[in-house]
């Protein structure tokens, strides 16, 4: 260990540690644009410059390795005075459009200019006219007057991606952010350079001009699009008008997990689950009676179904209820369901029905398209889907989890099957077409709107709490769970307590080894 | 005035010089036999630190210790770039012994390598010397084919081969790691430094970068030992150095002259005075990166140290003289162009500071200048000084300091002037 001074405080290091990591574990970060640390340091910024005794020269703090007995000085005048004298640079040929840039409110040079107390400009010259809108990539532009040249764009697609879409065109003052030779960025991980970009040059289509940061609440949740479980921030206005009380979600961005994620995301999970937040949802519970649409309050939705399914108990043909589960639930939830269905219900079939495969690379995204494929094994479902044969015969009830036994049949096999079965309730969070051919549907929350955990493919537990709000008429699948428990009457005293998620890990956590860390 | 002693132009009068005929005729390759035979690698690189030889690029670095700064026992390849990049304005004098006298460069550049236990070499030339760097490459297949380069040289057992490669036309690649960026084929940018190139060079291995008349001067001290070498210049600065004198002056072209001989000997003796009787106004002593100097200022010893107490730098010694009639708003604004020009663009104070400096003194120059504009150039100089990637910035930012602190008041009366206009 390598003992320094920071600001007259001491710190203690592991040798190779840069004065950068060695201050930020002081609690003092350095300001930077440049650097970043999924990367070498670049030193080109010259905005994290720092005083240490005996140099000379001012040292960047994300380079300069520390040594024994090192006195760092991050404030002196001289440090401020140098920083100050880089900010003024930049402010120089920046546009200072920030009342119509995406990046405001969350922008580093906006932040640093005020901490550095920029407000006037000796600038006296003409600035240089740049391309203001250069599509890069799919979803991305670029606006090179806003451009600082951190270059972090480029050496993601260097060292992360290898795909090297980008690079540094012309020099001095003309220096630009360009296309290279094999056409613009996509990678498949192509949104996180908006996220990379310090200030708003790389900005995004999905985002731009949608909202204003400061309208935003921010929570975390984990990423369902497939089996990495990526850590992520939901980034949502709350109530927003959609439906009176709801939350509309505006971006997906990645939380850093060195062990899962890093601090990157796919742009299958960015954009596909705004996408599943916003579009398609099913909002309120329904009875479908003869292609008329009824709605129901949900203590009537439960207690119709609890009659049907008590009925046919008290008849002695419970095995004649067959549901369906997708790892699209969380661990919590795939134990509640088999707790009621199997041991205390006794129904005849529980089967999974995942959506098939999809793409996948050899980086994050994963093949299996649910976050909890591997959560759902260690409770001991099969993955294997069924066939419709199987579900359907001599089947009375059926209770459909998640929308995508569509993508596994056709239409016309799905409704043949179907057409024989009494009563099939749906429970789901978006409207794909298959709700058409239900007698009943129950409005269920998005994994961003709800508490529990989910099993990443590599054994990873990883709990979450509620990121946004559903709308009102939304439920999680726990609670609509533990109501039909109740309204089944089933051991008041075991399933009157598992009403959270929390709860149920910790019996999940009892009954099950696996679990038992993660409780 | 006496003769002063010519080591490396001593024979650029002979005709074919560039040939090994020639060449081997007035004594070449003679150190390299020398070494081969009956000197040690160590015993080569302990002559050249003894003799004091100063890096001629710029920075005067000491070149025996340079070499001394690549690992031992390191089981990587090691690689000498020889930096003949010459592009700081006033510059030319590798030019003169890259055309006149190849093979004393590659018998320098054998001998360091040697020196060193280097097996590849590269030659990392400008791309205007087109011309001289074919003669360059016809002067290493001569080399070659008399058994002082390839395969176990004169039977020692050494192996080198020599590259030439040529730059594409930026002054940056003669910073020794953009150098190395651009020789690996990529943009040249510069580095990033720790890690220097002795440790981390060119492919990542260990690399020694010395510019053109620096190697030149290696044989020298190998045939005549480094007493011989420290006797024609100074203790801390040995031998002599190329002068290339520009400018107003009666005689401008290359000198070489012992280190610390003065800079006013130099204009007033060997250059042969000012031009057409004109009057000095000011002096750049070593390359346009170098802060100017007054006519009253150039009683200055012309050694890495003596110009840097005067407030100056030897750098490459590429004198460039300024007469009287000059406006130095003028000199300025070649100054500022230049820098904002050759720029990576890299890192922000050089960047957008030199672009800065630029447009302000454009502006002064078609006549719109204002008050504080002399003031601002001195604070956004300081704003670049020291706190850039690469030498670059300071390059950029000390003449136009000089400048503007030591002829404010003709800057600031073009001003007046200039607001005048209507």
């Amino acid at each position: 260990m390598i003992k320094l001074f920071i600001d007259g405080a001491a710190v203690e290091v592991p040798e190779g540690t840069t004065v950068f990591k060695a201050a930020e574990q002081a609690g003092i970060e350095l300001p930077h644009f440049c650097f970043h640390p999924a990367f070498a340091p670049e030193g080109s910024c010259r905005l994290c410059l720092i005083q240490i005794e005996g140099s000379p020269k001012l040292e960047l703090g994300c380079s300069t390795v520390v040594r024994e007995g090192m006195k760092v000085v991050t404030q002196s005048p001289a440090v401020r005075e140098a920083r100050r004298g880089v900010l003024e640079f930049l402010l120089a040929e920046h546009p200072l459009d920030c009342p119509i840039c995406d990046k405001a409110g969350e922008c580093k040079l906006q932040d640093y200019s005020r901490d550095y107390g920029l407000t006037e400009s000796a600038f006296r010259e003409f600035k240089e006219k740049r391309d203001k809108k250069v599509a890069i990539g799919e979803k991305l532009l670029l606006d090179r007057e806003r451009c600082i040249q951190c270059t972090r764009c480029v050496r993601f697609l260097a060292a992360i991606t290898k795909s090297h879409e980008l690079g540094v065109f012309e020099r001095g003052v003309h220096a630009e952010i360009g296309i290279l030779e094999g056409g613009p960025v996509r990678n498949g991980y192509s949104g996180n350079l908006v996220d990379l970009c310090p200030v708003g040059a790389i900005t995004d289509t999905d985002f731009r001009f949608k909202t204003r940061p400061w309208f935003l609440s921010r929570g975390e949740s984990v990423c369902p699009h497939c089996g990495r479980g990526c850590n992520i921030y939901v980034d949502y206005q709350p109530g927003f008008p959609r439906v009176p009380g709801s939350a509309k979600v505006f971006r997906i961005r990645p939380r850093t997990n060195e062990a899962v994620n890093g601090p990157w995301i796919c742009d299958a999970g960015r954009y596909g689950y705004v996408r599943a937040q916003n579009e398609g949802r099913s909002d309120r519970p329904f009875w479908n009676k003869d292609g008329a649409k009824t709605g129901l309050a949900w203590d009537t939705a439960m207690a119709v179904l609890g009659d049907k399914l008590r009925a046919l108990a008290d008849a002695g043909r419970a095995d004649r209820v067959a549901v369906a589960a997708t790892s699209w639930l969380t661990n919590e939830e795939l134990f509640l369901l088999k707790k009621i269905f199997r041991d205390d219900f006794g129904a005849g079939r529980i089967v999974m029905c995942d959506p098939p495969p999809g793409e996948w690379d050899d980086f994050l995204r994963r093949p299996d398209r649910t976050p909890n494929a591997r959560g759902a094994r260690e409770l001991g479902f099969d993955p294997a889907p069924p066939t419709l044969e199987a579900l359907a015969r001599g089947t009375e009830v059926l209770i459909l989890f998640g929308p995508h036994i569509a993508e596994r049949f056709a239409a016309d096999e799905l409704r043949a099957a179907l057409r024989g079965i009494a009563v099939k309730v749906l429970v789901t969070p978006h409207f794909t077409g298959l709700e058409g051919l239900m007698d009943g549907v129950l409005a269920s929350a998005t994994p961003a709107e709800k508490d529990g955990s989910f099993t990443n493919f590599e054994g990873r537990v990883q709990p979450f709490a509620a990121a946004a709000r559903p709308c009102p008429d939304v439920r999680s699948e726990l609670a609509i769970l533990a109501a039909l428990a109740g309204s089944l009457g089933l051991r008041p005293d075991y399933y009157g307590r598992l009403t959270t998620a929390a709860a149920v890990r910790r019996e999940l956590a009892k009954d099950i080894p696996f679990f038992g860390g993660a409780a | 005035m006496t003769k002063a002693p010519q080591v490396l132009t001593e024979f650029f009068w002979l005709e074919q010089l560039h040939r090994i005929e020639a060449y081997v005729a007035r004594g070449g390759y003679a150190a390299l036999k020398k070494a081969l035979a009956e000197m040690t690698a160590e015993q080569v690189h302990d002559e050249v630190k003894k003799a004091a030889l100063r890096g001629r690029g710029g920075a005067g670095f000491p070149a025996g210790v340079k070499w001394g700064f690549i690992p031992k026992g390191t089981d990587k390849p090691k690689y000498l770039c020889v930096n003949a990049d010459e592009g700081e304005p006033g510059t030319f004098k590798d030019k003169y012994i890259l055309s006149h006298d190849p093979h004393l460069l590659i018998e320098g550049i054998v001998l360091a390598s040697y020196a060193v236990g280097i097996h590849s070499a590269y030659v990392y030339i400008r791309g205007e010397y087109e011309t001289i760097a074919r003669r360059l490459e016809q002067a290493i297949d001569e080399a070659r084919g008399a058994g002082f380069l390839g395969r176990n040289i004169l039977g020692s057992g050494f192996d080198l081969e020599i590259v030439v490669h040529r730059g594409a036309g930026a002054y940056i690649c003669g910073e020794e790691t953009a150098l190395l960026e651009s020789l690996e084929g990529k943009r040249g940018n510069p580095r990033l430094k720790p890690p220097f190139p002795a440790v981390v060079g060119l492919f990542q291995c260990p690399t020694v970068i010395n510019n053109v008349e620096t190697l030149a001067n290696v044989p020298g001290i190998i045939r005549n030992g480094a007493g011989w070498f420290l006797e024609l210049g100074l203790p801390k600065d040995g031998g002599t150095r190329i002068f290339g004198v520009s400018g107003a002056v009666a005689k401008p072209g290359i000198y070489e002259l012992p280190s610390g001989t003065s800079l006013r000997e130099i204009i007033f003796t060997h250059a042969g005075g000012m031009k057409d009787g004109r009057k000095l106004k000011a002096v750049i002593p070593g390359g346009m990166s170098s802060p100017i100097l007054k006519a009253d200022e150039i009683d200055v010893r012309m050694d890495v140290d003596s110009v840097a107490a005067a407030g100056s730098m030897l750098g490459s010694g590429g004198i460039i003289v300024i007469a009287d009639g000059t406006p130095i708003l003028q000199v300025l604004r070649k100054v500022a162009e230049f820098y904002a020009h050759e720029s990576c663009g890299q890192c922000t104070p050089c960047r957008l500071g030199t672009s800065w400096i630029r447009k302000t003194v454009e502006r002064m120059a078609a006549g719109r200048g204002q008050a504080g504009d002399v003031d601002a150039l001195i604070r956004l100089a300081a704003n670049i000084q020291g706190r850039t990637l690469c030498p670059l910035g300071d390059a950029a930012a000390m003449p136009v300091t000089a400048i503007a602190r030591k002829f404010r008041a003709e800057l600031e009366g073009g001003l007046a002037t200039a607001g005048a206009r209507p």
